[in-house]
C-alpha cells in the first residue's frame, strides 16, 4: 500500500470498438435499444451514426483499474459523465483511449483514480473517477 | 400544457418502488457472455480457483454488470409503478421524446456471488428543466436505484438522462469573431498584438504594472502611463469552460481563463488547443497570437509546449 503516490500512472490502455462489439454488448447486457446497432435507426433520431452503449464504454474504462488492482471486488465506486457519445462507424469502428493516475489515497486506505477515457483526442467520459481497495500485493507497478 | 414540475413533484413523492425482482439469479453463462462482449479476461469471474486465491469465497460478478441482472430482457416491459417509466411517459407526452444518458455514479457495497437473486427498487429523484443544450430543449431526469440482496443493499447507482425535443438543437455559431471596442487607452494594446507583441501598462511616476489599461495608476494615481513588453508566459490563475450561450465564431465548449502573467498582471483570454476536461489552476500557458485581419490580432493562450 505504501507504495501508491499519489500522481502515480495507471497503465494506459486502448479499446477497439467495433460494430459487432456492440451487438455482443447488446445481447450480454439486456440492452437492445437500436440506437445501439442499427445505423438508420440512429441516423433518423439525429445521431451521426451507431453510438455505443455508454454503459459499455464505461465498463470497458473501469477495466484500467481492475486490470492495475488485479482484483474486480475491490472497485467501491465509479462515476462518469457521458460528455459525447462514442460514434462507432462500420466498418472502421473507433478506439477508446483510457489513462489513469492515482488522485488521492484516503486515510482508510482506499485510493481514488481519476480516468482520462477520449476518442480521437475527444473527452467522451468526464470526471471519470473510481475508488478502490488495492490489495497490499498488487497495484504497486 | 402538461405541468412537468407538478408532475415531476407528484411521482417523486411517490418514493421507492416496490423491488422488482432480476430474471435470473447471478450466474455463471450471462458472465460469460458479458466478459466476452466486454473483452474483460479477468479470471475472477469465471474460475474458482483464481477467485478463491484473490481472496473470495467463490466465484464473483463483474461489479460494473450490476444493471444487467435486473434489465428486462428482450420483451421486457416496465411495471406501471416505475418512477423513470412515469417521468419518462410525462415529458413524452409534453413533446420531450428523445433521450441521452448524462451522469452514472454507482457505489458497490460488497461484490456478488454466483447464485445470488437481486431485487432492484427506483425512485425519482431531480427533474430540472427546461434547459437549452446542444441537443436542443430538455429536462435532466435523475433516478436512484438500490440493489439488494435479501434486505441487504448491495449496490445503488445515480442515473441520469437528458430528455430532449429533437430538432431543437443551437445551430451553429456564424463564423466571425466578436471585436474588441479599442479606445484611447486600449489602442497602445491593440497596436502591440498587431505587431506580435504582448503589452503592459506602466506607470512612469512608481513604475507599477497594471492591465487592465486605464488612465490613472491605481497606485499612485499618476496618469503618464507607457508600456514594457511581456514575455507571453504565465500560468492558470482561474478559469471557466462556457457551454451556453453560442457565441459567434466559437465551437462550443471553449475555456476561458485569467492567466496570471511572469510579470505579475493577470489577463483574461481564451484558453486554445486544450481539452477543457484536462485544465486545471496552475496550468503553464504561453501566448498565441492569431491574426484575424489587417486591423486585429487577438491574444489566445495555449499550454506551455515546455511542459506538455
Amino acid at each position: 500500500m505504501s507504495s501508491i503516490a499519489v500522481g502515480a500512472e495507471l497503465p494506459a490502455q486502448d479499446f477497439p470498438i467495433a460494430r459487432g462489439d456492440l451487438v455482443r454488448y447488446a445481447g450480454a447486457s439486456l440492452d437492445f435499444n437500436p440506437l445501439h446497432w442499427n445505423e438508420h435507426f440512429a441516423k433518423s433520431v439525429g445521431l451521426p451514426d451507431v453510438i455505443a452503449h455508454g454503459m459499455f464504454t464505461m465498463a470497458s474504462a473501469i477495466r484500467v483499474v481492475t486490470d492495475w488492482a488485479g482484483d474486480p471486488g475491490a472497485v467501491v465506486e465509479y462515476s462518469v459523465r457521458f460528455t459525447r457519445p462514442v460514434v462507432v462507424p462500420d466498418p472502421d469502428g473507433a478506439t477508446l483511449h483510457v489513462a489513469g493516475s492515482v488522485r488521492a489515497v484516503r486515510d482508510d486506505g482506499l485510493v481514488e483514480v481519476d480516468l482520462t477515457c477520449t476518442v480521437e483526442g475527444q473527452t467522451v467520459l468526464a470526471r471519470a473517477r473510481a475508488v478502490v481497495r488495492v490489495p497490499a500485493t498488487s497495484g504497486s507497478a | 400544457m402538461i405541468d412537468i414540475l407538478a408532475e415531476a413533484a407528484r411521482i417523486t413523492a411517490l418514493g421507492e418502488c416496490a423491488r422488482r425482482p432480476a430474471r435470473d439469479a447471478v450466474n455463471l453463462p450471462m458472465i460469460n457472455n458479458w466478459v466476452e462482449a466486454i473483452g474483460d479476461t479477468n479470471a475472477v469471474y469465471v474460475d474458482e480457483a483464481a477467485a478463491r486465491v484473490a481472496g473470495h469465497p467463490g466465484l464473483v460478478a463483474p461489479p460494473a454488470m450490476i444493471q444487467v441482472w435486473t434489465m428486462g430482457g428482450l420483451h421486457g416491459q416496465r411495471a406501471s409503478g416505475d418512477p423513470l417509466g412515469q417521468m419518462i411517459g410525462v415529458l413524452d407526452e409534453a413533446g420531450f421524446t428523445s433521450v441521452v444518458a448524462t451522469n452514472c455514479e454507482q457505489t458497490y457495497h460488497r461484490y456478488l456471488g454466483h447464485g445470488e437473486q437481486v431485487t432492484v427498487s427506483t425512485r425519482l429523484g431531480e427533474v430540472v428543466g427546461p434547459k437549452t443544450t446542444s441537443l436542443g430543449e430538455g429536462w435532466f431526469v435523475t433516478t436512484h436505484n438500490v440493489w439488494y440482496a435479501g434486505d441487504e443493499p448491495v449496490a445503488q447507482m445515480l442515473f441520469r438522462v437528458l430528455k430532449f425535443r429533437p430538432g431543437t438543437a443551437i445551430p451553429a455559431p456564424a463564423a466571425d469573431v466578436l471585436r474588441p471596442v479599442i479606445s484611447h487607452d486600449t489602442a497602445f494594446f491593440w497596436a502591440g498584438t498587431a505587431a506580435g507583441e504582448l503589452r503592459i501598462q506602466q506607470c512612469t511616476a512608481c513604475g507599477s504594472l497594471r492591465h487592465p489599461p486605464g488612465p490613472m495608476c491605481p497606485s499612485c494615481g499618476a496618469d503618464k502611463p507607457d508600456y514594457v513588453l511581456a514575455i507571453g508566459r504565465g500560468q492558470v490563475f482561474s478559469y471557466v469552460v462556457h457551454h451556453h450561450p453560442a457565441v459567434p465564431g466559437k465551437t462550443l465548449p471553449f475555456v476561458v481563463a485569467l492567466v496570471e502573467l511572469n510579470e505579475g498582471v493577470r489577463m483574461i483570454g481564451e484558453l486554445i488547443d486544450v481539452d477543457p476536461a484536462s485544465v486545471q489552476i496552475g496550468m503553464p500557458v504561453e501566448l498565441a497570437l492569431t491574426r484575424i485581419d489587417d486591423e486585429l490580432t487577438l491574444p489566445f493562450w495555449r499550454p506551455s509546449r515546455a511542459a506538455r
